[in-house]
């Protein structure tokens, strides 16, 4: 690229021609990724009844923030936007704690038996008991039907925990040396130290527990029968899986939902819930990408 | 607190060190602890693949139960599902090796050869979001676009006349297994193609300024620079890839597989938590899960040994 710019080459008929096929390719990448979202946001703040005559693609035809207003006035769906935020927040915070402060005692070479440690907490990546042991274990810890069900089997993530202790390894010992010659010990060094100097793997692995907790489901579908404790993305599975039967029927009279009192469908609802379940992730994974691509290099691959 | 390195060359003993690293002993400890409960222990729930088991005589029901053999394994090799989820398991995992593992190489290079850097970042970041997206979105946006009453896609198809009968994406089961790969493809290129991207931009630029002096064009320069250069990583991932042969993309299975295309669709870790969770026959749906997950911590260390044999580099 620098000799380009020193001797300002033509560009050769290849040049261009493989120029603009990339350029193609990656436009549509874009608006194959992007299309699908920009859609249901068209869908979401177009007047359900009206969508359902078809052509509205590019702009809401008949602008309405009804679809919106009718969701967050049903008390099940409000009720299941305060459980996902509950255990999104609790969820990351407890997750980031247990598994941070493992993977920082994890982290020393000097740790006795560390190898050992290490092979056990790795062993139960790949091999479990598979899910019905587990769904019995929960059921005889009396976690069935808890909240915290949701947070308590998932606090420590071995997966997570490789990628942190990756990076408490970048830390030099002998900035910790210093804060034990003064005395401290090691939960000392660990929050005066450790952690702040670890703010990119605290956001990365931060970012992935949350987007875990916020995205979950099948937690909510087979360990949970309450009502009360069902997460957003519960009610979207059921709302979606609504929406699923009535296409799955090609009969255009099928529609008939369609024709109901309210001004919004189901599937126009089910926009609206897939416009809020996406806002808090666009809104914050763009500025965590230079923290979570370097995340990826590191807990992928130990060489 | 650690032993320093002054201490290193005194012979301390055991017992010494452990009193000096007590608190991150603790901290491990309770670590595995905690594996213990909620990892270890359900292994030792396997037991009741080879009982007779009923979910209300609880943890003590595991050891209590009567043995049954191999009862619930014969059933399933015998029975009908048998042949549909092993299938469909295997052809999606293997639709998934061919396809949706070298898409993110081919986009990695492009990106690589893309011009911008401001548009190349947009590329980036927008092929990240799908990632992040839970599958209900992902399935939310298949049922409204590919719908068959109304769905965009079809819509689309039929004033342009390619075709006149509406398709049946989403309820034709020999349509699911192009539906399921495509999918996967759309929601994880730009982030599988992450360690692609890092490869690539750890080539030494002055290989290529040397073959351009020497003629070389850029397709050559691909073929010839950059893709020998990230040919170890591209081995690493497809032997690693390997290891999840059998796993299965259970989320995925359970939304966008329907009544009408589950004969394409069911796949083993979908069949499990039906039986199991929903029909409550533990005993019979954790023999099928073992079955499975003995095969793939197989595949996994097998692949894995391979690694680390042929290319140096492992998991773990």
């Amino acid at each position: 690229m620098r000799s380009a710019k020193r001797k300002r080459k033509k560009r050769t008929l290849e040049d261009w021609i493989m120029d603009s096929v990339i350029l193609v390719v990656m436009v549509l990448i874009v608006i194959v990724t992007i299309f699908p979202f920009y859609y249901c946001i068209v869908q979401a703040f177009n007047n359900g009844i009206d969508s359902t005559l078809g052509g509205v693609y590019f702009f809401p035809r008949s602008p309405t923030l009804d679809n919106f207003k009718t969701l967050l006035a049903d008390a099940k769906w409000s009720r299941a936007i305060v459980i996902s935020v509950l255990k999104t927040v609790s969820g990351t915070l407890l997750g980031l704690l247990v598994t941070g402060i493992v993977a920082y005692a994890l982290s020393f070479e000097k740790v006795l038996f560390r190898k050992a440690y290490h092979k056990i907490y790795i062993f139960t990546m790949y091999f479990s008991g598979g899910l019905i042991p587990y769904y019995i274990l929960l059921k005889s810890l009396g976690f069935i039907n808890t909240f915290w069900v949701y947070i308590i089997p998932g606090m420590l993530n071995v997966y997570f925990m490789l990628i942190m202790i990756n990076f408490y390894q970048t830390i030099p010992q002998s900035l910790y040396e210093s804060a034990w010659i003064d005395g401290a010990n090691d939960l000392v060094v660990f929050i005066k130290i450790a952690l702040p100097l670890s703010k990119a793997s605290l956001a990365t692995v931060g970012l992935f527990f949350a987007v875990n907790q916020w995205n979950s489901w099948i937690d909510s579908v087979y360990y949970v029968t309450k009502d009360s404790l069902r997460p957003m993305s519960y009610l979207m599975m059921q709302i979606i899986n609504k929406s699923a039967t009535a296409s799955s029927v090609t009969n255009a009279q099928s529609m008939g939902y369609a024709a109901s009192a309210l001004q919004s469908t189901t599937t126009s609802l089910q926009m609206a819930a897939m416009v809020l379940a996406v806002t808090p992730i666009l809104a914050i994974y763009p500025f965590l990408q230079k923290y979570f691509v370097k995340g990826v290099m590191i807990g992928s691959i130990k060489e | 607190m650690l032993i320093n390195s002054r201490e290193i060359g005194k012979s301390v003993s055991k017992r010494q060190i452990l009193k000096k690293q007590k608190t991150l002993q603790t901290i491990i400890i309770g670590g595995l602890i905690y594996l213990l409960i909620f990892a270890y222990l359900p292994m030792v729930g396997i037991l009741v693949a080879f009982k007779e088991y009923k979910i209300s005589s609880g943890i003590a029901g595991i050891f209590t139960s009567n043995w049954i053999g191999l009862k619930w394994f014969k059933e399933f090799i015998f029975g009908n599902m048998f042949t549909t989820v092993v299938r469909n398991t295997l052809v999606l995992s293997l639709l998934k090796l061919a396809i949706a593992f070298p898409i993110p190489i081919i986009f990695a290079i492009m990106l690589n050869e893309l011009k911008g850097s401001k548009f190349k970042k947009l590329v980036q970041t927008a092929s990240y979001l799908p990632h992040f997206i839970s599958w209900i979105v992902v399935s939310g946006l298949c049922y409204t676009l590919f719908s068959s009453v109304n769905g965009l896609v079809n819509e689309l198809l039929m004033k342009c006349g390619i075709i006149s009968d509406s398709l049946r994406i989403l309820t034709d089961g020999k349509q699911y297994w192009a539906l399921a790969t495509s999918t996967e493809v759309w929601k994880e290129m730009g982030w599988n193609a992450i360690i692609f991207i890092a490869a690539i931009a750890g080539i030494n630029g002055t290989l290529y300024e040397a073959a351009e002096i020497d003629g070389a064009t850029r397709m050559q320069r691909i073929w010839h620079i950059t893709l020998p250069s990230i040919k170890g990583t591209i081995v690493i991932m497809f032997i690693l890839s390997l290891g999840s042969l059998v796993n299965g993309n259970t989320e995925q299975a359970l939304l966008l597989g329907n009544d009408l295309n589950r004969e394409y669709s069911e796949i083993i870790n979908s069949y499990v938590l039906k039986v199991g969770l929903a029909q409550f026959r533990f005993d019979y749906a954790s023999a099928v899960g073992f079955m499975q997950s003995l095969i793939s911590v197989i595949l996994v260390f097998g692949s894995n040994a391979l690694s680390r044999k042929f290319v140096g580099a492992s998991l773990y």
